[in-house]
């Protein structure tokens, strides 16, 4: 019914537990894959895009994490973006409902999505904590 | 000449955890455009979770939002009890699911009552506030707390569900049973109720899915996807819940949703204390460490899909929690579904959205050019009491 | 007695200004429960107020992030004199199990003054409709409630 599986054995998915899978992609790629995914079903939803900081390996970690209502699994794609310069294009273009978690992302990590324009900080967090140039989860974050 | 109008909605509008302001722009009574600002409610709860052990953030992430936190608590365990390696014991999860549903119940009437309120029927927002009251009751009865029920812990719950109690919930429920089929049919057949919500607010399925949109309004508007079936937790793979879905994608399309969603919440309640398992729910001791991983565990909160992203590193603390309700999709990234609808329909698609509540919901109307600001009654804008134009 | 007589005449049917300052939303569907039929508050005069401007009594719930502290300031300043300010719930009274997070001031009375502070996760509606009484006592006599 959907082309899901082979976009899934195109990109390399492995499967991590039930009903959940993970793809590793670098970041140049991501637009292509998130492409490939939503023209493979179109009952696709991104459901959250998740940030996690590694200061020792120097990433920051994107988890999208996409739900797919007809085929009923979890395709979680892993991006890394480097901490001393965190930008990756964005995916609003392709999916506007990307745009709640860039905006999340950007103002607690920093990370810039590049090409999303209604990016600003400030979206969460009080005026202080923005002009004190605090991203508040990343690991290092002084004062919070 | 177009003459813009811009108003803002909120921020003492409390949605989930993040109360919200919308910023309406208005040619005449049309809404143009709508800009949704944030973090009036950012209480850096992830933040705070990485600070604390295990066992305490049970109770800080509960406390996300006193709606659902059940489900929140849900969510949470769920995914720390996997990376711990523990598995609950089967009547355990049995209570748990109980103490979910009668909080969508309460949590399906309250948006219902509110939504009766933005249109103006005062009467039928007390009457469901009255009987909504069973359902906290029953809550307290079961768990000893009326809103935070703080039952779960990491390998089951806190207190078992005494023989008596189920009966008193049975018993209750068929009182609410009859009240919620009565509040449906109100719903669907009052003439002033169809106005107002059919027809506004319509969302495509496609839309839907672009921008992320969750729960009952993703199923409203066509979409068969609920977690409980899809990606089943607790006991909801040997009850199997039916999903409900409508087609119509407007505002009336959301509400009857949600009575239809509380009618198939108390059958599974029945249901749930028909088929309990015996055996001792509460855990005689509380694992503290998890081992390395990462897990995305979701739920199915009253307003739709909850998920938490847990990573850890070993140890007595999370490395990292990210939480996505369910409201910050449908709220934050709704605003196209304003578009094209009238001022005063912009409560009642708010309100259909489920962004929580508040009695003191306020709007400043700003005429730019006459440099007038003035505060109106958010009530009293969905009445069509004020003209900005 | 005389002055108690006067007092009971004149006394005010307290109307409320509630806001959230970023609460879980717990006490808040406690405070809506308060004042829906089953709990009847206003058998003693007490309704919401639509608007700061017609209030006597503001309700506060939440642990007060920095963003709606400035709000609360505003809607405080806004009402008339003579007011009362009551903290319902943890969060309110101290930042709960939020207190010391960033975005946080952990408190309504580090913003205003509060003349009553209901504890709970969330307080009993019972326990609030009490609270709103405390806060009357002020109002009627100028005192500073029990």
């Amino acid at each position: 019914m959907t082309e899901l599986p082979s976009f899934l054995s195109r990109w390399g998915a492995e499967e991590v537990g039930p009903h959940r899978l993970v793809i590793r992609v670098e970041k140049d790629k991501l637009r292509d894959a998130v492409k490939d995914l939503v023209s493979a079903d179109e009952m696709i939803y991104l459901s959250t895009m998740s940030a996690v900081d590694y200061p020792e390996r120097g990433v920051i970690e994107l988890n999208y994490f996409f739900w797919s209502v007809t085929e009923k699994k979890g395709i979680i794609i892993k991006v890394e973006v480097p901490r001393d310069k965190p930008e990756i294009d964005t995916i609003t273009d392709i999916l506007p409902g990307a745009n709640n978690a860039e905006l999340e992302a950007h103002d607690l990590f920093g990370v810039v999505f590049k090409g999303n324009k209604s990016l600003r900080r400030g979206f969460l967090l009080p005026p202080e904590i923005v002009e004190a140039g605090i991203y508040p989860l990343r690991k290092d974050a002084k004062g919070v | 000449m177009a003459k813009y109008v811009e108003v803002p909605v909120g921020p003492q509008h409390p949605a989930l955890h993040e109360p919200i302001m919308l910023r309406v722009k208005l040619d005449g009574e049309v809404v143009e455009g709508v800009d949704i600002v944030t973090g009036y409610n950012h209480r850096g709860v992830e933040k705070l979770g990485e600070k604390n052990s295990w066992v305490r953030d049970i109770y800080i992430f509960s406390r996300i939002c006193g709606i659902c936190n059940a489900v929140h608590a849900q969510t949470y365990t769920q995914g720390v009890e996997k990376l711990m390696g523990v598995e609950p014991p089967p009547r355990a999860k049995y209570i748990r699911t109980i103490v979910m549903e009668l909080e969508r119940i309460h949590s399906h009437m309250l948006i219902n009552a509110v939504m009766a309120e933005a249109i103006g029927f005062d009467t039928l927002f007390m009457l469901i506030m009255r009987d909504r009251e069973r359902v906290m009751h029953l809550k307290e009865i079961i768990t000893g707390q009326r809103v935070h029920a703080d039952i779960h812990i990491i390998g089951g719950v806190k207190r078992d569900l005494k023989p008596e109690t189920a009966e008193k919930v049975l018993r209750v429920l068929d009182y609410i049973e009859a009240r919620l089929k009565h509040y449906k049919k109100v719903f669907e057949e009052d003439y002033t109720i169809r106005k107002r919500l059919e027809d506004v607010g319509k969302i495509s399925k496609q839309e839907a899915l672009k921008h992320s949109l969750v729960g009952p309004v993703l199923r409203a508007s066509g979409v068969p996807s609920d977690v409980r079936v899809d990606d089943p937790y607790s006991a909801y793979d040997e009850l199997k819940p039916n999903i409900v879905v409508r087609h119509e994608g407007d505002s009336l399309a959301r509400m009857l949703l949600r009575w239809d969603e509380a009618l198939e919440s108390v059958r599974l309640i029945r249901a749930a204390i028909k088929n309990m398992p015996k055996g001792n729910p509460v855990p005689k001791a509380i694992k503290r460490a998890a081992g390395k991983g990462e897990v995305f565990s979701r739920v199915e909160a009253p307003r739709g899909e909850l998920i938490y992203h847990i990573v850890s590193t070993g140890g007595p603390k999370p490395y990292r929690i990210k939480v996505r309700t369910p409201s910050f999709n449908n709220i934050v990234n709704s605003g196209f579904a304003y578009i094209g609808e009238r001022l005063a329909d912009v409560p009642v698609i708010l309100t259909s959205f489920d962004p929580c509540i508040s009695c003191t919901e306020r709007v400043l109307v700003v005429d730019e050019k006459k440099g007038l600001r003035k505060w109106v009654p958010f009530m009293a804008l969905s009445r069509g009491e004020i003209r900005v134009a | 007695m005389g002055m108690d007589v006067r007092n009971k005449l004149i006394r005010y049917s307290p109307w409320l200004v509630h806001f959230n300052t970023g609460a879980c939303n717990g006490c808040d569907i406690e405070v809506l429960a308060a004042i829906t039929p089953l709990f009847d508050p206003e058998r003693m005069g007490v309704k919401l107020a639509p608007n700061p401007r017609h209030g006597d009594i503001l309700i506060v719930t939440g642990a007060v992030t920095k963003k709606a502290g400035e709000r609360l300031k505003r809607l405080y300043d806004q009402m008339p004199s003579p007011k009362a300010v009551v903290a319902v719930g943890a969060c309110a009274i101290s930042g709960g199990v939020f207190a010391g997070s960033y975005p946080l001031v952990s408190g309504a009375d580090k913003v205003i003054p509060v003349d009553v502070y209901v504890p709970g996760c969330p307080p009993r509606p019972e326990a609030i409709i009490d609270g709103i009484l405390k806060a009357t006592k002020k109002l009627e006599g100028g005192g500073e409630g029990d």
